[in-house]
C-alpha cells in the first residue's frame, strides 16, 4: 500500500516537473488570449457580414442617445416638462443651470461622437471591401445610411452645443484628433448638409421602412436643417417632397403613433426598440405607484394646453393621471420597455413648411395656415381662427409645435433657434442657450474651447 | 501558555529528584534554601523573586543567586520563581532538607521569532523585509466580525482597513502602505496555504457604487493560525507582478506529529444594534420649510410673496410618519466552531467545521457561512512528504440595494417626506416620487446570493538531500456564486413588469501550479546560505450567465422558466500569468545578511511587445545586537537594522483583453447583432511598476519588556495603468496607457510592551501607528468622478488620490442668507473653474492600541482603533439639505439651521428654488441649485475617530474544576464592540465608504448601513 502511494506521488511529481518544462517553449501561445464577445479592430469591417453589423452598430449608437437623454435635453430646459425627481442632473437642465459635467449633456455628447466614429469607420472602409456577396446597391445603401447617421449626429451636436470639432476619419489611433478645432455652428451645419447630400444620392426609398434611413429620411432631415438655417425656400421645398410622399400621413387618433406596434405612417424616422434591446425611458415619466421614477413631469402649462380641447384635443392622450399626479405617457410600454425614439414625424414636416411659408421672403400665410390646420385637425382641434398677420401666425406655429411635440426633442431647440428662449422662458443670458462642452474634454483636449458662460 | 509548559518540563528532573527522596511528614514552619541559575549558562541569577504560591510570603535572591526563607504551612507546597527577562517557573517542594536549585530559561527576544515569508520561513533576525506577523489569537477572533481582513484593522502597522458599511460580510477596503494605483487594483495578494486566492467576483446586485461583498469573508478566521503581511519590496518582489500592493500570507492551522487529538469547541451568541439612527424632521417642520422656500423663491423672482399660494397654509396640522425605526432591528448573530487536530508518527491533521450567522442591523440583510476545512500532511517516506489544504465554504447573503438607488431600503425610508403616509387608504403600500416603499422592500424584496467556494491545495515535497528540497504544489480557488433577485408586484421594480426575476451564476476560478526548489546550507559556523528557484503558472477564469424574466402569473411564482418575457446572456473572460523566480540569502556569522531576489512575469493581458516584466529586489540586515560594542551599552537586548530596495508589479484590475483594439459586438438594433468600436489598441501596454525603499530598525530594551519596530518607506509607482481621458470626439472615453506616477511615503511604529509580569498578573500593551502620505506625481489631466456623475472626487497632479472636488463655501451672508463661495479665479462669477479640492478621504494616521490585563484566570482585553485626518462627504446632507429644490425629498435636521432673517449666522443658506443668474456669487441660485448644484464643502466633514473597537472580558475555569469535568480548558468571554466612539463626524458613523467599488471614490457616506454596536458571549471548550 505504502509503495503504491510512493510510486503515485513520485509519478505526479515527475509529471509536474515535466509539465512546467513543456510550458516554456509554448509560453507565447499560452499567453495569447482573445475575447469571445469582441472582434479585433483590424478585422472589424472586412466583408459583407461585418459591414452590415457595423451599420447596425451605428444605429445602435443613435439609439443610445435618442432613447431618452436627447429627448430630455430637448424638453427639460424648456417649459412643457418640469423636474419632479431626485436626480439632480435633471434639476440642472430644468433650471437652465447646467454645469459642464452635467451627466446628461456629457453622456449625449460622448455618445453622439461614438455614433460619428462608427459612421466614419463605415465610410472609410466601404470602398476597400471586396466581397462577391456585397452588391454595389447594398454598398451604396449602407454608405448612404452611414452618411445620414453622421449628418443626424452632427446636426444634434450643432443645435445643442453650437459649432463643434468635425471628425471625418475613424479613430484608429489618437493621432487623427490632432489640430482639429471647433468649427462655427454654420460650419457644422455645412457638414450636415454635405453628408445629407451624399445620403440623398446614395439612398433609395421603399414602401415600408421607417426605422432605417431612406432617401425620404434624408430629405426630411434636410428640411429641418434648412429651417434651422432659416433657408425658408429650401425648407419648404424639402418638406413638400416628404409630405407628398404617399408613404407618410398624419395618423388618427393622435395616440396611434405611440401605441404598439408603432412604425405608423406618421413616422418618417423612428428608432425601434425591442425586448432584447430595451428603452426604459418610460421609467422617467411614470410615477412610482406604476413602477416608474417620475423624474420628468408635464408642467402645469403643458397639462393646461394638452387638456384644453381647443389646443390639445386628442393630444391629451399624451398625459394621464389627475391633480398633482399627472404624468406623461408618450413613452408607455412599462412592462416591456420597447418605446421607440421618435426622431422625425410627418407632423413636423407640416409645421416646418408652415413656418417656412410664413417666414419666407414673400410669405404664403394661407399655405402656412393650411399646414397648421392639418396638424390641428388630426388632433381634433378646431382650425385657427382670428390669427391675422405673419407674427401672429408664427406664434401660433410655435405654440402648435409645443403641444404637438410636448415630450419630444423639439421645444427647447425651437425656442433657441427662433431666439425666443429669452422671452418665453426668461433665459435672457444667451450664453445659456448652448450647452457646455464636457469638463473632461476641456481638461484633456488642447484643441477645444468652452462655450462662453461656462 | 506553551512556554510555561515547557518550563514545567525543564523542572521535571528537579521534581523527579524530590519524588524519589525519602518522604517524611513536615510540620509547622519549614526553612527553604537554594539558588536560582540560568538554565544554559548555569550562572547564578540575582534579584529573582521567590514567592510561596497563594501567599504574599516571598524573598529575593542575593547577588550570588541564593535565597533562604521560611515557608508557611506544611509540605508539600509550591514556590513561584520569576525574574525579568526569564520565563517564570514553579517548583513543588516535598522535602526541604536539601538546598534547591531552580533553573530559569531566558526569555528569547522577538528577533528569534519565526516568520513566514514569501515561500519560506525565516527567523526574524535575518529578515531584511518589513513583515508583520500576527498569530491569530482569541483576542482577535473574539470580535464579532467574521472576515479575516476586517479583523486586521488596527492590528498591523502600515495596513489600513476600513469596512465600507456595517453589513456583515460586506465590502472592505484594505490598503497596505497607501493607494498605489488609479485604474489597477489596489487589493493586496492574498495567499492562503500557498493558494493565490481571487478577490474579484463579489455579489453584483446592490445598486450604486458599493462593493457588496468581501471575498475574504469566505474564510473562517477560527481556522487561521498566522497571518504574515509583506509590505516592502524585498519581501514582496518574490511575488513579482502580484506583489505591488503587498502580500497577505494566511496560514491555517495544521496538526503536529505525535500529538494526541485536541478537540476544540467555540460557541458564541451576539446582539447588534445601531449606535445612531438616521433622523428625519417632523411633518409640520417639513411643511414650514417648504412654505418658506416657496415664499423666498417668490421674493427672489420679484413677485409679491403675499400673492403666492403656500403649499401648506396649515402646516402645523401635518401628520408625521416614522419610517426610520422600521429599518433598524436588534440583529442576532451566532457562531459555532468545532475543530480537531493532532497527529500520529508519520502524519498530522486539522479538521475544522464552522457555522456563523449574522443579521444586519438594517433589515433585511444578513450573512451566513458554513465552513469546513481539512489540512493533512503525511510522510510517505523519509524523503517524500505529501499533503493537502482543503477548504469548502458556503456563504449565504441576503442583500438589498444601497447608496445611489432610490428604490433601496434605506433611501426609501429616509428620503420620503415625513408627512406622507406609509400606506394608502386602501392599506396598500404608498410610493412617492422615485422612491419605493421601505416596508414593501423589507417585506417583499428577495435578493439572495449563495457562494460555494473551494480553496484546495495538493503538494508533494521531496528531499533530495536534507538541505535540498523540491516542492510541487497544485492549487485551485473555485468560487461558484448564484444570485437570485426577485421583485414581486409589491416592489417598485416589479410593478410595471408584473414581477421581475434575475438569476445570475458567476464562476471565478484561479488555478496555480507551482514548482519550487529550495536549498539551505551552512558552511562552518560562520557562513549560511539559502537559495530558492521556482516557477508558477497561474490562470484566472471568469464565467457569468445571467437570465432575467418578467411577467409572472402570480407573486408565488419565481422560476424564470414560467415568466412571460425572458432573456439571458453569458460571458467568459480569462487571463494567464507565467512566472519564474529566484531568491538567495547569505548570512555571515548570524550578524550580516544579504538577500536578493528576482522574478520574471509574463501576462496575457499585455501587448506582445511588452509582455514580460522583471522585478528584482535586494535587502540587507545588520543584527547589531550581536556586536560587542552594542552589548556593552547594556541598553539593547536585541537590535537589528535593515534596509531593502526593489521593484514589484501590478496587472490586476484591468480588463483581461486591455491591450487589444476591439469592436464590441453588443450593439444590437432591430434584433440584428451589430458591432461598434469599443477599445483602442495599445500593443505597448505593460506592467505598472512600484519601486520601494524601506529602512527599519527593530530593537528590544528594558530586559526584553519593550519591543520597538520602526519603518520608513518610500514607494514610487510609475507607468501607471491609467485610463487616460481622451477627447470624446475620438468616439472613446479613455485610452488605457502606462502613464502617470503615484508616490506613497510613510513611517510606521509598533511597540509591544510587557508592562507588568508577575505570577498572577500580566499587563501587556501593543501599540501601532502608521502615517502615509499619498501624492499623484504625474497625471495626464485632471480626472473627475464619483457621486453618480456629480464628480465630487478628483485625481489631480500634486494632490493625493481620493480628494474631494467641490465649491468651497466661505460663509452664508448674514444679511442676504445666500451662500458665498470661494471665487478661485477671481472673475466675480461662479463657474466650474471655481471648484477646488476641499478635503481628502485618506487618513493621515491610522493605528491601534491593545491592552491586555490578565489576573489569574481573568483577562481583560481593550482594543482601540483610530484614524485621523480624513474627510467624509455626507451625501445624506447633500440630498436632504436641499433648500426646497427637491419636491419629493424630505429634509434632514440640519436643514432647520437655515438662515431665516438678517443677522442669522449659520452655514446653511436661505431656502430657495430660484435659479436666475446661476453664475452669481452670493446669489440665491447657488444656495442649493445653480452652478454649485449643492456640491458645496458644507457637506464635507472631518472623519477622524477613535473607537473602542472591542473590549472583552474572559474567565478561564480553574484547572481543578476543568479536569474534574474531564475537559482540557474552558473559557467564558463577554465582549462588546464599538462600545465607545469619539468623533466629530456629524453623520451616523465615521467608518464608512459607500462608493467603494471604485477605489478612487472613497469617503462617501451615502445611505449606508452604519457600523453596529455588538455584544457577544463566547464559550471556548478544549478537550
Amino acid at each position: 500500500m505504502k509503495t503504491i502511494h510512493t510510486i503515485l506521488t513520485t509519478l505526479s511529481f515527475i509529471l509536474s516537473a515535466i509539465l512546467s518544462v513543456i510550458l516554456l517553449p509554448s509560453c507565447e501561445d499560452f499567453l495569447d488570449l482573445s475575447p469571445s464577445n469582441s472582434i479585433p479592430s483590424d478585422r472589424a469591417i472586412t466583408d459583407a457580414g461585418t459591414l452590415r453589423a457595423a451599420v447596425v452598430g451605428a444605429y445602435s449608437q443613435l439609439q443610445d442617445y435618442y432613447s431618452g437623454s436627447y429627448v430630455s435635453l430637448g424638453v427639460m430646459p424648456a417649459d412643457f416638462v418640469s423636474y419632479n425627481g431626485t436626480l439632480s442632473q435633471y434639476l440642472q437642465l430644468d433650471q437652465n443651470a447646467i454645469p459642464n459635467d452635467n451627466v446628461i449633456t456629457v453622456g449625449v455628447y460622448r455618445t453622439i461622437y461614438r455614433a460619428i466614429n462608427s459612421a466614419n469607420s463605415i465610410i472609410a472602409s466601404v470602398a476597400s471591401i471586396d466581397d462577391p456577396l456585397l452588391t454595389q446597391a447594398e454598398k451604396d445603401n449602407i454608405l448612404g445610411e452611414a452618411y445620414f447617421i453622421r449628418a443626424l449626429a452632427y446636426f444634434d451636436l450643432a443645435r445643442g452645443w453650437g459649432g463643434v470639432q468635425i471628425q471625418l476619419k475613424p479613430t484608429e489611433t489618437l493621432d487623427v484628433l490632432k489640430g482639429i478645432q471647433r468649427s462655427s455652428q454654420a460650419g457644422t451645419y455645412d457638414q450636415v448638409a454635405a453628408d445629407l447630400a451624399e445620403a440623398e444620392r446614395l439612398l433609395t426609398d421603399d414602401a415600408s421602412t421607417r426605422n432605417r434611413a431612406q432617401k425620404a429620411t434624408a430629405l426630411a432631415l434636410r428640411a429641418r436643417l434648412h429651417l434651422y438655417r432659416e433657408q425658408w425656400d429650401e425648407a419648404e421645398r424639402y418638406a413638400t417632397q416628404v409630405i407628398n410622399n404617399p408613404k407618410y400621413a398624419l395618423v388618427e387618433p393622435y395616440e396611434a403613433f405611440f401605441t404598439a406596434p408603432f412604425l405608423t405612417e406618421e413616422s418618417v424616422f423612428e428608432l425601434t426598440f425591442s425586448l432584447n434591446d430595451r428603452n426604459s425611458y418610460w421609467n422617467m415619466w411614470f410615477p412610482a405607484s406604476l413602477g416608474g421614477q417620475y423624474t420628468l413631469k408635464p408642467s402645469d402649462k403643458a397639462v393646461e394646453r394638452l387638456s384644453d380641447p381647443d389646443t390639445g384635443g386628442s393630444r391629451n392622450a399624451a398625459i394621464a393621471g389627475t391633480g398633482s399626479n399627472v404624468y406623461g405617457r408618450l413613452y408607455n410600454t412599462a412592462g416591456q420597455a420597447i418605446d421607440p425614439a421618435y426622431v422625425i414625424r410627418i407632423a413636423e414636416l407640416y409645421l416646418i413648411r408652415a413656418e417656412a411659408r410664413a417666414k419666407k421672403a414673400s410669405p404664403d400665410l394661407a399655405g402656412a395656415t393650411e399646414d397648421i390646420n392639418k396638424v390641428r385637425a388630426r388632433a381634433g382641434v378646431p382650425p385657427l381662427t382670428g390669427v391675422t398677420g405673419a407674427p401672429a401666425l408664427i406664434f401660433a406655429i410655435e405654440e402648435e409645435n409645443g403641444v404637438e411635440f410636448a415630450f419630444e426633442a423639439h421645444r427647447w431647440f425651437d425656442l433657441v433657434r427662433t431666439r425666443r428662449a429669452g422671452e418665453v422662458l426668461g433665459i435672457t443670458n444667451t450664453d445659456f442657450w448652448l450647452f457646455p462642452l464636457p469638463s473632461s474634454d476641456i481638461l484633456s483636449d488642447p484643441d477645444v474651447t468652452q462655450n462662453p458662460g461656462y | 501558555m506553551g512556554k510555561l509548559v515547557y518550563q514545567g518540563i525543564r523542572l521535571l528532573p528537579v521534581i523527579f529528584f524530590f519524588l524519589h527522596a525519602p518522604l517524611f511528614p513536615a510540620y509547622g514552619q519549614t526553612v527553604v534554601e537554594g539558588s536560582v541559575r540560568d538554565d544554559k549558562s548555569r550562572e547564578p541569577l540575582a534579584g529573582a523573586t521567590i514567592v510561596q504560591k497563594n501567599t504574599t510570603n516571598g524573598v529575593s535572591t542575593g547577588p550570588d543567586g541564593t535565597f533562604r526563607f521560611t515557608v508557611q504551612g506544611s509540605l508539600p507546597l509550591t514556590l513561584s520563581v520569576s525574574l525579568i527577562g526569564y520565563h517564570p517557573g514553579e517548583i513543588d517542594i516535598y522535602d526541604a532538607s536539601e538546598p534547591l536549585v531552580v533553573s530559569l530559561r531566558e526569555a528569547t527576544n522577538f528577533l528569534d521569532e519565526v516568520v513566514i515569508t514569501g515561500y519560506t520561513v525565516q527567523q526574524r533576525k535575518s529578515i531584511s523585509g518589513s513583515i508583520v506577523s500576527l498569530n491569530v489569537t482569541d483576542a482577535i477572533t473574539d470580535s464579532p466580525d467574521q472576515d479575516i481582513n476586517k479583523l486586521l484593522q488596527g492590528r498591523a502597522s502600515g495596513v489600513q482597513v476600513l469596512s465600507n458599511d456595517g453589513v456583515p460580510g460586506g465590502g472592505v477596503t484594505f490598503l497596505i502602505r497607501g493607494n498605489n494605483s488609479i485604474n489597477g487594483s489596489i487589493d493586496p495578494l492574498y495567499v492562503i496555504d500557498g493558494v493565490f486566492v481571487g478577490t474579484g467576483g463579489g455579489v453584483s446586485y446592490p445598486g450604486g457604487g458599493q462593493a457588496a461583498s468581501n471575498p475574504l469573508a469566505d474564510i473562517n478566521p477560527a481556522d487561521i493560525e498566522n497571518i504574515s503581511i509583506l509590505k516592502d519590496a524585498n519581501a514582496t518582489a518574490i511575488y513579482g507582478s502580484q506583489g505591488a500592493n503587498g502580500v497577505v500570507i494566511i496560514t491555517t492551522k495544521r496538526g503536529k506529529v505525535n500529538t494526541k487529538a485536541k478537540i476544540a469547541l467555540n460557541v458564541s451568541r451576539g446582539w447588534s444594534e445601531a449606535i445612531r439612527q438616521f433622523q428625519a424632521i417632523t411633518g409640520p417642520e417639513t411643511g414650514q420649510l417648504v412654505n418658506e422656500a416657496v415664499y423666498n423663491t417668490a421674493v427672489d423672482r420679484g413677485i409679491d410673496p403675499s400673492t403666492v399660494t403656500l403649499p401648506f397654509p396649515d402646516y402645523a396640522s401635518l401628520p408625521t410618519y416614522d419610517r426610520i425605526s422600521d429599518l433598524f432591528r436588534t440583529a442576532a448573530s451566532s457562531t459555532y466552531e468545532l475543530s480537531a487536530s493532532g497527529g500520529t508518527a508519520g502524519s498530522s491533521y486539522y479538521i475544522g467545521l464552522g457555522y456563523t450567522s449574522q443579521e444586519s442591523i438594517v433589515k433585511p440583510s444578513g450573512f451566513e457561512r458554513y465552513s469546513g476545512r481539512l489540512n493533512y500532511d503525511t510522510n510517505l517516506s523519509e524523503k517524500l512528504k505529501v499533503g493537502t489544504s482543503l477548504s469548502l465554504v458556503r456563504t449565504y447573503r441576503n442583500v438589498s440595494n444601497s447608496d445611489n438607488d432610490p428604490t433601496g431600503v434605506i433611501n426609501s425610508a429616509i428620503f420620503v417626506r415625513s408627512y406622507l403616509p406609509v400606506f394608502k387608504d386602501d392599506g396598500s403600500y404608498a410610493r412617492y416620487g422615485a422612491f419605493d416603499n421601505h416596508l414593501a422592500l423589507i417585506e417583499h424584496l428577495d435578493n439572495n446570493a449563495v457562494n460555494w467556494r473551494t480553496i484546495g491545495n495538493l503538494y508533494a515535497e521531496y528531499a533530495f538531500l536534507p538541505d535540498l528540497k523540491f516542492r510541487s504544489s497544485w492549487s485551485v480557488d473555485n468560487s461558484e456564486l448564484t444570485e437570485h433577485n426577485y421583485s414581486d408586484t409589491f416592489v417598485n421594480a416589479g410593478v410595471a413588469a408584473k414581477g421581475r426575476a434575475t438569476a445570475r451564476s458567476t464562476r471565478s476560478l484561479v488555478y496555480t501550479a507551482e514548482q519550487l526548489l529550495t536549498w539551505i546550507r551552512s558552511f562552518g559556523s560562520r557562513h549560511s546560505l539559502n537559495a530558492l528557484l521556482g516557477n508558477t503558472v497561474n490562470a484566472r477564469l471568469r464565467e457569468q450567465a445571467t437570465v432575467t424574466g418578467s411577467g409572472f402569473a402570480t407573486n408565488d411564482l419565481r422560476d424564470i422558466s414560467v415568466a412571460a418575457i425572458t432573456s439571458g446572456s453569458a460571458t467568459t473572460s480569462e487571463s494567464r500569468l507565467l512566472s519564474f523566480f529566484g531568491k538567495a540569502g547569505y548570512t555571515y556569522n548570524g550578524r550580516y545578511t544579504l538577500e536578493g531576489s528576482i522574478r520574471a512575469d509574463a501576462s496575457s493581458r499585455f501587448g506582445k511587445n511588452k509582455r514580460w516584466g522583471y522585478f528584482p529586489a535586494t535587502g540587507f540586515t545588520w543584527n547589531a545586537g550581536t556586536e560587542e560594542f552594542i552589548k556593552k551599552l547594556r541598553i539593547f537586548d536585541a537590535l537589528k537594522v535593515r534596509a531593502s530596495f526593489g521593484y514589484s508589479g501590478n496587472q490586476n484590475g484591468i480588463s483581461d483583453y486591455a491591450a487589444l483594439g476591439l469592436w464590441g459586438a453588443n450593439a444590437t438594433y432591430l434584433e440584428i447583432a451589430g458591432t461598434s468600436p469599443s477599445q483602442l489598441a495599445n500593443p505597448d501596454l505593460t506592467w505598472e511598476t512600484t519601486r520601494q525603499f524601506d529602512a527599519g530598525v527593530e530593537f528590544t530594551v528594558l530586559q526584553s519588556r519593550l519591543n520597538v519596530n520602526f519603518d520608513y518607506y518610500d514607494k514610487y509607482t510609475y507607468d501607471l495603468l491609467l485610463n487616460v481621458p481622451v477627447p470624446f470626439r475620438s468616439g472613446f472615453e479613455y485610452y488605457l496607457q502606462n502613464y502617470g506616477a503615484i508616490s506613497n511615503r510613510g513611517v510606521e511604529l509598533t511597540l509591544q510592551s510587557v508592562n507588568v509580569q508577575t505570577k498572577d498578573f500580566t499587563w501587556t500593551t501593543d501599540f501601532n501607528i502608521s502615517h502615509n502620505k499619498n501624492k499623484i506625481v504625474k497625471l495626464a489631466s485632471d480626472i473627475t468622478m464619483g457621486a453618480s456623475g456629480r464628480n465630487a472626487s478628483i485625481l489631480r497632479e500634486g494632490y493625493p488620490v481620493n480628494s474631494f472636488f467641490l465649491y468651497k463655501q466661505l460663509y452664508v451672508d448674514p444679511q442676504t442668507g445666500n451662500a458665498v463661495y470661494d471665487d478661485v479665479n477671481d472673475d466675480k462669477l461662479i463657474t466650474f473653474a471655481d471648484r477646488q479640492i476641499v478635503g481628502n478621504a485618506l487618513p493621515d494616521f491610522t493605528g491601534g492600541l491593545t491592552n491586555e490585563l490578565t489576573w489569574k484566570n481573568v483577562s481583560l482585553n481593550l482594543f482601540f482603533y483610530f484614524q485621523q485626518g480624513n474627510e467624509i462627504l455626507n451625501m445624506q446632507d447633500f440630498f436632504l439639505v436641499h433648500g426646497g429644490t427637491q419636491n419629493n425629498i424630505g429634509f434632514w435636521p440640519r436643514q432647520l439651521e437655515r438662515w431665516q432673517k438678517a443677522g442669522d449666522v449659520t452655514d446653511i443658506p436661505r431656502l430657495t428654488t430660484f435659479s436666475g443668474n446661476p453664475n452669481e456669487n452670493g446669489g440665491a441660485a447657488n444656495n442649493y441649485g445653480g452652478t454649485v448644484a449643492n456640491l458645496s464643502s458644507r457637506y464635507v466633514d472631518d472623519g477622524s475617530f477613535i473607537r473602542l473597537k472591542n473590549i472583552s472580558l474572559s474567565y478561564r475555569l480553574p484547572k481543578t474544576l476543568v479536569s474534574r469535568l474531564r475537559l482540557g480548558d474552558v473559557k467564558l468571554t463577554a465582549s462588546a464592540s464599538n462600545l465607545l466612539t469619539f468623533t466629530r463626524y456629524g453623520g451616523l458613523d465615521p467608518e464608512v465608504s459607500a462608493q467603494s467599488s471604485n477605489q478612487n471614490t472613497a469617503g462617501y457616506d451615502w445611505a449606508t448601513v452604519p457600523q453596529p454596536r455588538t455584544y457577544q458571549f463566547i464559550l471556548n471548550i478544549t478537550l
